[in-house]
């Protein structure tokens, strides 16, 4: 078990296997590696939380949720960064924030996961969105 | 900044694994091809800095804000 320290949740403690590594980072934070994901029962809304910052949290979702057209392609180097093996391994989810009245989402880099290896990346996609 | 100036099919090497080749000069754009391994991400510039200033904003929100986002998506 991993106990950690967060200021939005206080300290949590989950089981290693669910630490997320994202072996650069997210951009921005490259030097903070470790999340876990946290998902509630009545919303698909949920917080991808630093293990080793207590202030950095963000909110992700699934794609689909807010734009069921979206459809990134994985690259044959990121699926090697991920070591991605199976297909239905595979967990895409987009980083959301609000300004205003306004939701926004970051199209831009999506998070892709890999529920085999627990590595994730950021992506940044390689057209203008 | 280091510059130097390259002609095409003329190639720089960034320490030992990476290897940026000019490809083709036409007008006022330069075709680049980037050989690297799989672990070293390539992106463009602007790319990049648009999807982290994107975290950064969205790095600092709280429990409130990801209740208003929850109301917002029912």
């Amino acid at each position: 078990m991993v106990q950690f320290e967060t200021s939005r949740f206080g300290v949590l403690e989950v089981e290693e296997e669910r630490i997320i590594n994202f072996p650069d980072g997210l951009l921005g934070f490259p030097d903070i590696r470790r999340y876990v994901l946290m998902d509630y029962k009545d919303t698909p809304l949920k917080w991808l939380q630093a293990v080793d910052d207590p202030d950095l949290a963000f909110i992700v979702t699934e794609p689909a949720v807010l734009f069921p057209d979206y459809k990134v392609r994985l690259d044959p180097a990121t699926r090697q960064y991920l070591k991605l093996e199976k297909d239905e391994d595979l967990a895409v989810l987009m980083i959301i924030r609000v300004e205003g009245e306004q939701v926004i989402a970051n199209l831009q880099g999506p998070l892709f996961l890999n529920a085999g290896s627990m590595l994730g990346a950021q992506i940044v996609v390689d057209k203008l969105l | 900044m280091l510059v130097l100036t390259r002609k095409s099919e003329e190639a720089i090497k960034l320490g030992d694994s990476i290897t940026i080749t000019v490809v083709e000069i036409k007008g006022n754009q330069v075709r680049l091809g980037i050989d690297a391994p799989p672990d070293i991400r390539i992106y463009r510039n602007e790319l990049y800095e648009k999807t982290r200033s994107e975290n950064i904003h969205a790095a600092a929100l709280s429990i409130e804000a990801f209740k208003k986002i929850k109301e917002r998506l029912k």
